[in-house]
């Protein structure tokens, strides 16, 4: 028996996370974080060599590929890497930890594992154990520092996610009672007719899995998850877990023939853009920077569902602006955790100054709050860029106008105060920080050359990639 | 015990499987743990005001379970006729009721587990043949598992009780 080579990727893709998470739990801190290292590498060459045959098709009745599936692998398994990469250095910081090293390690892995499954399966049941799982895995990653605040963020995360969750499983049943199947694939093939229960089934998925992608007023768990997380773990929430979530519902909203009934249009619309002003106006009046930067995703994933809606060219400029997202936050929350190690607070009053004896971390702190703000010439410019052309081409100049408002204020926000934290007057706790020797900053400057070459280049397969999974949802290409 | 009956006149072994589960998991060890939790807890065991909130509180659940009913009644009653059908979604709306207006954590899991029950209860009604049942039900009693076991316990033994000065970081 011979076995092809997107096969043989396929099942590398789902093994090496699983097998990291396994491996990581023998009782020696090397092999635990070379597990994780290893692990992540594999899998994002996996996802590479997908995206880069063109892989597209269904293996049995449970697993499937297309680009839409191949263009967020890219994203999980690239921020994976990277935050396994990040995580030595951040967990020799923290004092006492809750977790030991190998149960960190086998959880980031099991984590990263889960949102791999979400993305593969092609039953619609299983992508919901998937994002489930992923509550799961995560909750505990966010008790690493062992304080009160911590405990509660990951009490708060894990309930209302899981509420959230009960309601994407209602629609799960809604649209199974109506169509007598939960396969996304056969059911895009041939939608089934827009009933009301099929159209009540979407926008409970939406509200269901909006509330994990952080949609308002659904949201309530994101700031405090974010930013009590390990900030490698942050990372992976901010950059990946919340469009993972997004998938899945994309998969369901797929369901629908293109374009969709208005009155789901104007749903994701109305919850778009409420989530996007609500997270810039509170973007202003942030104390801690890293709910700051967790405000910042939220107000991305309104815009991105704003393109949703719109269709056409915006829907490329959402994929786009979630793709060049995932690694610009990532960078952002690395260069955020360099700061807390090293000051020991994330209080923005408390921080002035810090470039002057952490340049490097500072430098990319700044290009990455300006990267993910939606600063050209990276790539989330581009895809904010085209969300708001395609608002205007699609006849609703007013959704154009309310998004760059949007941008512009949060653009303001991050990058005032982010600035005033590496380029103000230093703070005595940003003096008595030591000149920077440990490093921390390289997978940082990494993931904003992604985002940055997302913006300036057509990056071969991706660009090709994007506009394909573009137009399976009924968008197109530039 | 529907899903018993289920069990019987399907002659299914996995759901008779699956509702001797939901007996241990939901009707013996969840509220064992509960029990054993409240006793030694002092996590968010009282709420401002929760004394004279109490009648408001049931007026609210019942004003909510008539919406529920009536919202089901317009829009989805033609697609789900059978007998006690609105039931799930009144049960699922109580949840979240519960979820969002209470800030005991006990209450907060039971909330839950309501919301969980609907689900199970809406299932078994409504979508006979629902592929993955059986596992997704599995995988929501891993989860209250893993609420009330896990969660609960760090709750308790991180601090013990939880002061307001402690929650400075989670706020805006």
């Amino acid at each position: 028996m011979t076995v092809d080579a997107p096969t043989l990727a396929l099942f590398g893709l789902l093994a090496s996370p699983s097998a990291a998470a396994l491996l990581a739990l023998v009782p020696n801190d090397r092999v635990s974080e070379a597990s994780a290292r290893g692990g992540s590498l594999a899998a994002f060459l996996s996802a590479v060599f997908l995206l880069a045959s063109g892989t597209s098709g269904q293996w049995g009745a449970y697993l499937g590929l297309d680009p839409l599936s191949a263009v967020f692998l890219i994203m999980v398994t690239g921020i994976y890497a990277t935050s396994s990469w990040y995580s030595k250095r951040y967990l020799r910081s923290v004092h006492q930890p809750f977790l030991t090293p190998q149960v960190y390690y086998a959880l980031v892995s099991a984590f990263a594992f889960s949102m791999v499954f979400t993305l593969v399966v092609s039953d619609l049941g299983l992508m919901w154990i998937g994002v489930e799982a992923t509550t799961v895995a995560s909750a505990l990653l966010i008790v690493l520092e062992r304080k009160p605040s911590s405990v509660e963020a990951a009490w708060r995360y894990t309930l209302i996610a899981s509420a959230g969750l009960t309601i994407a499983l209602f629609a799960l049943l809604l649209l199974y009672t109506s169509t007598g199947t939960l396969n996304a694939f056969a059911l895009a093939a041939r939608p089934p007719p827009a009933t009301l229960p099929v159209e009540m089934a979407v926008a409970l998925a939406l509200v269901g899995y909006g509330t994990k992608v952080g949609l308002f007023p659904m949201h309530t768990w994101l700031p405090d998850a974010h930013s009590e997380a390990p900030s490698p773990v942050s990372a992976m929430f901010s950059g990946v877990l919340l469009p993972t979530a997004l998938y899945a519902f994309l998969r369901v909203y797929r369901v629908l023939p293109a374009p969709a009934p208005a009155s789901i249009r104007y749903l994701l619309l109305a919850f778009g853009i409420a989530t996007a002003l609500v997270a810039a106006f509170l973007v202003q009046r942030q104390r801690s920077y890293k709910r700051l930067l967790a405000y910042s995703s939220m107000e991305v994933m309104g815009i991105a569902v704003v393109g949703v809606a719109i269709g056409g060219v915006a829907l490329y400029g959402a994929l786009l602006l979630l793709l060049a997202h995932a690694f610009a936050k990532s960078a952002a929350f690395y260069c955020a955790g360099n700061v807390l190690r090293a000051t020991g607070t994330s209080k923005i009053d408390e921080l002035s100054g810090v470039g002057r004896s952490m340049p490097w971390t500072g430098a990319g702190w700044l290009l990455s709050a300006a990267a993910v703000t939606g600063a050209p010439p990276f790539g989330t410019f581009l895809g904010e860029l085209l969300i708001v052309v395609g608002s205007f081409e699609a006849g609703l100049p007013w959704v154009g106008g309310v998004v760059a408002v949007a941008i512009l204020i949060a653009f303001l926000g991050v990058n005032s105060q982010i600035g005033r934290i590496v380029l103000g007057d230093p703070t005595p706790r940003a003096i008595a920080v030591g000149a920077e020797r440990e490093g921390g900053f390289g997978v940082a400057y990494l993931n904003l050359g992604v985002a940055l070459a997302i913006g300036i280049a057509s990056l071969p397969y991706l660009s090709r990639a994007v506009v394909a999974a573009a137009s399976l949802l009924g968008g197109r290409g530039p | 015990m529907l899903l018993g009956w289920l069990a019987w006149t399907e002659r299914s072994v996995d759901l008779a499987v699956l509702a001797g589960l939901a007996v241990v998991v939901r009707a013996a060890f969840i509220p064992y743990v509960l029990r054993r939790q409240i006793r030694a807890f002092r996590w968010r065991m009282r709420e401002r005001h929760a004394a004279h909130r109490v009648t408001g509180h049931a007026l609210a659940a019942v004003a909510v379970a008539i919406v529920a009913w009536f919202v089901f009644q317009q829009t989805l009653a033609s697609a789900f006729p059978q007998v006690g059908g609105a039931l799930p979604f009144v049960l699922l709306l109580q949840g979240l009721l519960m979820l969002a207006t209470r800030g005991n954590t006990i209450v907060q899991v039971i909330g839950y587990l309501e919301e969980e029950n609907a689900v199970v209860y809406a299932g078994a009604l409504f979508a006979q043949g629902f592929p993955l049942f059986v596992e997704v039900v599995v995988f929501l009693d891993v989860l209250g598992v893993v609420l009330v076991g896990v969660i609960l316990s760090i709750q308790r033994d991180v601090t013990g009780t939880l002061e307001e000065s402690a929650l400075e970081e989670l706020t805006g």
